[in-house]
């Protein structure tokens, strides 16, 4: 216990307790709430806030007196809301609630981050969701994206099936955002037969501010699921950096582009599906799967092996990595190679090509992936020869998917086949994860 | 003396209060929290491209939304932000966390703190202040407490500085419309210093005293950004039994007290409505649609108002409210005017009253009996009536009710803006905000005041006695303390240090030529430092004299070209020596005199601009 902690606790005085600070050296007589400390303070110092709403640091000398003025009041808590009564002529949608900025409230008093703590929660904090549709919310777990793993990617496809077997139109998942795209492209790995719009959104600026585009990216995910037609996994975020509309691109060609801007999901080699405007228009942006008439039971299949890598190559790689991977047992690596799909084979100096541990590791039965760095773009087995040199020793080249989504699928089929059907399937259109063709207007966009 | 005294007592005795807050764009390289230039740019410049948005009122720690803050949501506004090469980035339009906190205006705001006689703060811990009408694309204004418990000495008074404060700026309005609001975000980042007074400032003139003083410590940093604009007063005034109300916008200095005497005059009105309308029991009706009544109306509004889509006007009665809606409360500001400023929030164009001239609306008399069967009007009674689209009078109906019922209450407490500066009036802008929401910028981290950065606030604090001892000795008191009130000092000492004339000379041309000529239309403000240097050198020279130094200024604030050149295009160079002496004898000559007296004469009545006096005088005497 420090010094300052130790002194408080003589005193009786915790955290928002309104206090005065008395030095004599320093001719000071200070009153305040008393305020939690942070990682960023020096270790010396108390943090009041003032009664002007400002908060001051205090350096603490032993000759301060403290005194409790008053207990500090309760933190704040949402005002219950009553359970509205469901509207007949809307439709039933699911909101799945699993962290991220978009869940996150700031305490104003100390400026602490915390998650909301129950679903009802986001609908008080933008209520204009229960006009769009009648929503039922579920909260799966609290946790920011990069923290999520596989099982998380499961438990959510299980939700999903869950709230669409029971009849829902459709389903919005919020999500954190750094990894929002490896999650849109591992449920629509999962979602095998879906047959309703499954959408994930989540907020570049959290909902505590006025200025968070959550407001609009929830309201055109939850008028996505309610009424399009759509029967692809995607994720809505703002399409540009105003408020104007938001972009639905499909799961598996979504990447966070930025690490700060709310436009920052871009469709890479596709263009999103549609756009829904500030007052809810939809608009239909090119080909998607549409809801079918005969609806079936969607069973979803989760399966994911752990051990996949993604990998990336650059000068000077060391190609041992390969051998690390192998070494502990991988069953799937993903490149992302360079250009069209290249590593390092043919370098003057020895132990700089990646080709020997590629080839030893296809050898064992390890299913070896090629993507590109460039993020735009197909790659490509026959233009050079060291591609061919790759190709030939039986690195899949993973056509125009994003190293991302190469890895996700991947991960997906390793889980539910054998390596024979998932060397097969790899470089195979599923989902809409490969398309042939690459389109002119597909770039930067 | 005993005037001020009396003043001081009658202020007293109205349980006058009052306190300053002074708002000052630091003049920094960089922005507070990103490396955007902090020089706003020149008017005219062409964004490089916009973003719209949108920003509502979250819910508040209480579960409760602040009085302003509800209001700004009502209106639903979109707010277009024009983003500025070199001057807006990322961090500026809410895109980008913002990056550390800029150590040059940090320096600056402790220097400020330390000449106020301020306690510094150990550590400054950022806070982010809720803004809600836009004006900042994040929706909060950064801002920080530097220092407090200072004073300052005004008029032989000890007035309290409470609080310094360290904070960004906000963006300035483009174009504001009832739903959209277009803001220009090369003035959003500056460094800004706000200096709070406490409100025991004990009359309107020991105010403006105040703000003077106040004015004149950031201007010793050599430090703030100089300008229409670069410098905000704020006044709060209140008297016993009125409300707080906040002044913004008054612009110049020398106004503050008249303003200020004007909102106490408007309060003491109000109340004295307030009296009489609680004598009369007067109260507010309901209000009517009575669009039918002027369907075939004569009067050209409300013909023009009923003619749009969806146009209709409504009337209340205002039981009791007779005489007084057309009662003056300011000069030309009547409670008729105050309850219109009100209901153009919603975005009508005004109101018509009872007390107004109905022939000058061309009213009809049976229209207007219609109208009071309509209402239930009485002797006594009066109404208003107000015409637009249907929502938009429903919700300025509402404003108008609003204002109307305080009436009996007696002021509201509202954030004003200067109008008038002729008559020192101020109109309605929204209502005053409540506390501020405020909570930690957790985006950025405390910055604890070390002992090397105290110690460079106290060797650059501004110290106004010292300025005006050193002034005092090459300039005088009397020219020192008229320097020192301007706002030119920083240039007088830049000039002073690189032209070699008389220090005395430079300050009157800076002061009373300047003044004059601003007078007489010549934008002098506009002639570089470079320049005048450039013309004091010349002077200095012997080039030009003495007379011709306001002449090549006018020639210089009248358009962009070389001094040089503007001392030869208008004949202004200086005849001496040989050339004096050709010029004296050739008069001579020519009035076949050598009397003095007629020569300097005749020869002053021709060349005053391009002769010295005294080397006149010594060469006719040569003669």
């Amino acid at each position: 216990m420090t010094d300052i902690e130790a002194m408080l606790k003589k005193a009786g005085i915790s955290v928002g307790d309104t206090i005065s600070i008395e030095s004599g050296s320093r001719n000071m007589k200070l009153t305040g709430e008393l305020m939690p400390r942070t990682e960023n303070n020096k270790s010396d110092i108390i943090v009041i806030k003032l009664k002007n709403g400002y908060n001051t640091g205090i350096r603490y000398t032993s000759d301060m007196r403290f005194e409790k003025i008053a207990q500090g009041k309760k933190e704040f808590t949402f005002p219950e809301r009553a359970e509205k009564h469901a509207v007949e002529k809307k439709p039933y949608i699911q909101l799945l609630y699993t962290g991220g900025t978009i869940g996150s409230k700031v305490d104003y008093k100390t400026g602490g981050v915390y998650m909301l703590l129950k679903p009802s929660e986001l609908l008080y904090e933008v209520p204009e969701l229960e006009g769009i549709a009648n929503i039922e919310v579920k909260q799966l777990f609290n946790i920011a994206s990069e923290d999520m793993s596989y099982l998380e990617w499961q438990e959510i496809s299980k939700h999903v099936a869950e709230a669409l077997n029971s009849g829902k139109h459709g389903v919005v998942v919020t999500t954190g955002t750094d990894t929002m795209h490896y999650i849109s492209a591992a449920l629509s790995f999962m979602l095998q037969g879906l047959n309703a719009p499954v959408v994930i959104t989540g907020a570049q600026r959290s909902s505590d501010r006025g200025s968070s585009d959550a407001f609009l990216n929830l309201a055109c995910a939850a008028e996505l699921a309610a009424y399009s037609d759509i029967a692809e996994v995607g994720i809505c975020m703002h399409a540009s950096s105003s408020d104007s509309k938001c972009a639905f691109i499909r799961g598996t060609h979504a990447r966070k582009m930025h690490t700060s801007r709310r436009d920052a999901f871009r469709a890479i080699n596709d263009k999103p599906i549609a756009y829904v405007s500030k007052d809810l228009k939809i608009e239909y942006a090119s080909g998607y799967k549409k809801i079918a008439n005969q609806s079936k039971e969607l069973k979803p299949l989760t399966g994911f092996e752990r051990k996949v890598a993604l990998v990336k190559a650059y000068p000077n790689s060391d190609p041992g990595i390969i051998d690390y991977y192998v070494g502990k047992g991988y069953k799937g690596i993903i490149i992302e190679g360079t250009g069209l799909g290249h590593t390092p084979v043919s370098v003057q100096h020895e132990g700089f090509s990646w080709l020997p541990q590629i080839k030893e590791a296809v050898e064992k039965g390890v299913v070896v992936g090629m993507t590109s760095q460039c993020i735009y773009g197909r790659v490509n087995s026959n233009v050079y020869r060291n591609l061919r040199l790759l190709s030939n020793a039986g690195a899949i080249y993973c056509e125009d998917m994003t190293p991302e989504t190469a890895y996700v699928k991947l991960g997906w089929l390793l889980g539910n086949y054998d390596s024979e059907k998932a060397k097969e399937l790899l470089g195979k259109n599923l989902v809409g994860e490969i398309c042939n063709r690459s389109n002119y207007d597909e770039f930067m966009i | 003396m005993e005037k001020s005294q009396n003043q001081s007592d009658y202020y007293k005795q109205i349980g006058f209060l009052c306190g300053l807050e002074i708002h000052q764009r630091l003049a920094t390289r960089e922005k507070l929290f990103c490396s955007c230039s902090a020089t706003p740019v020149e008017k005219g410049t062409e964004p490089v491209a916009e973003v719209t948005r949108y920003q509502r009122a979250v819910a508040g720690e209480l579960g409760a939304i602040d009085r302003s803050t509800q209001f700004e949501s009502s209106r639903r506004r979109a707010f277009t932000y024009r983003i500025f090469d070199s001057h807006t980035c990322l961090v500026d339009i809410d895109e980008e966390p913002p990056h550390a906190l800029n150590a040059e205006a940090l320096a600056i705001a402790l220097a400020v703190a330390k000449g106020l006689n301020c306690s510094i703060v150990d550590e400054i811990e950022p806070m982010r202040k809720e803004v809600v009408d836009g004006s900042d694309p994040s929706a909060f204004q950064r801002t920080m407490l530097v220092g407090s418990d200072g004073f300052i000495e005004a008029e032989g008074e000890h007035i309290s500085v409470p609080s310094i404060f360290l904070e960004e700026e906000s963006s300035g309005i483009e174009e504001s419309s009832n739903e959209h609001v277009s803001y220009d975000t090369d003035r959003l980042g500056i460094p800004l210093i706000e200096i709070d007074t406490d409100k025991y400032i004990p009359t309107p003139k020991a105010a403006k005293e105040v703000a003077l003083q106040i004015g004149l410590t950031l201007r010793l940093t050599g430090r703030v950004q100089r300008g229409i604009g670069t410098i905000r007063q704020d006044v709060n005034v209140s008297i016993r039994d009125g409300a707080r109300v906040e002044l913004k916008g008054i612009q110049e200095l020398d106004l503050i007290d008249k303003f200020i005497e004007n909102e106490v005059l408007r309060q003491q009105n109000l109340i004295k409505i307030r009296d009489e309308l609680v004598n009369r029991k007067a109260s507010t009706g309901k209000p009517v649609e009575v669009t039918h009544i002027f369907k075939n109306t004569e009067s050209p509004l409300l013909k023009g108002n009923i003619k749009m889509k969806d146009g209709i006007i409504m009337a209340l009665p205002l039981h009791g409210f007779k005489g007084l809606l057309g009662y003056e409360v300011n000069p030309s500001m009547r409670l008729g005017t105050e309850i219109s400023d009100y209901a153009k929030m919603a975005g009508v164009k005004g109101l018509i009253h009872s007390d107004e001239d109905m022939n000058s609306y061309n009213i009809s008399r049976s229209e207007l009996k219609m109208l009071a069967e309509s209402l239930g009007i009485k002797e006594g009674d009066a109404f208003i009536i107000i015409a637009g689209r249907g929502e938009i009078v429903q919700s300025a109906m509402h404003y108008a009710i609003m204002r109307a019922e305080h009436a009996m209450k007696g002021v509201p407490e509202e954030t004003r803006m200067a109008y008038d500066t002729k008559l020192c009036t101020s109109r309605f802008m929204r209502p005053l905000p409540g506390g501020s929401r405020m909570y930690p910028e957790t985006d950025i981290r405390p910055v604890e005041i070390t002992a090397a950065m105290l110690k460079n606030a106290e060797d650059s604090k501004p110290d106004i006695a010292k300025a005006k001892s050193a002034l005092k000795k090459s300039l005088g008191e009397q020219l020192a303390m008229h320097l020192l009130r301007s706002t030119r000092l920083a240039q007088f000492e830049r000039i002073s240090g690189m032209a070699s004339a008389d220090r005395r000379f430079i300050a009157n041309m800076l002061l009373q030529q300047f003044t004059e000529l601003r007078r007489n239309g010549y934008d002098v403000d506009a002639i570089s430092d470079d320049k005048l240097v450039e013309l004091l050198n010349y002077y200095e020279k012997g080039t030009i004299t003495k007379q011709a130094v306001p002449e090549v200024l006018k020639a210089l604030a009248r358009s962009d070209m070389a001094v040089e050149q503007a001392i030869k295009s208008n004949n202004l160079e200086r005849i001496r020596g040989s050339k004096l002496m050709a010029l004296v004898s050739g008069a001579a000559k020519e009035l076949n005199s050598k009397d003095s007296k007629t020569l300097l004469q005749y020869i002053m009545s021709k060349h005053r601009l391009n002769v010295d006096g005294s080397e006149l005088n010594e060469a006719i005497e040569r003669l």
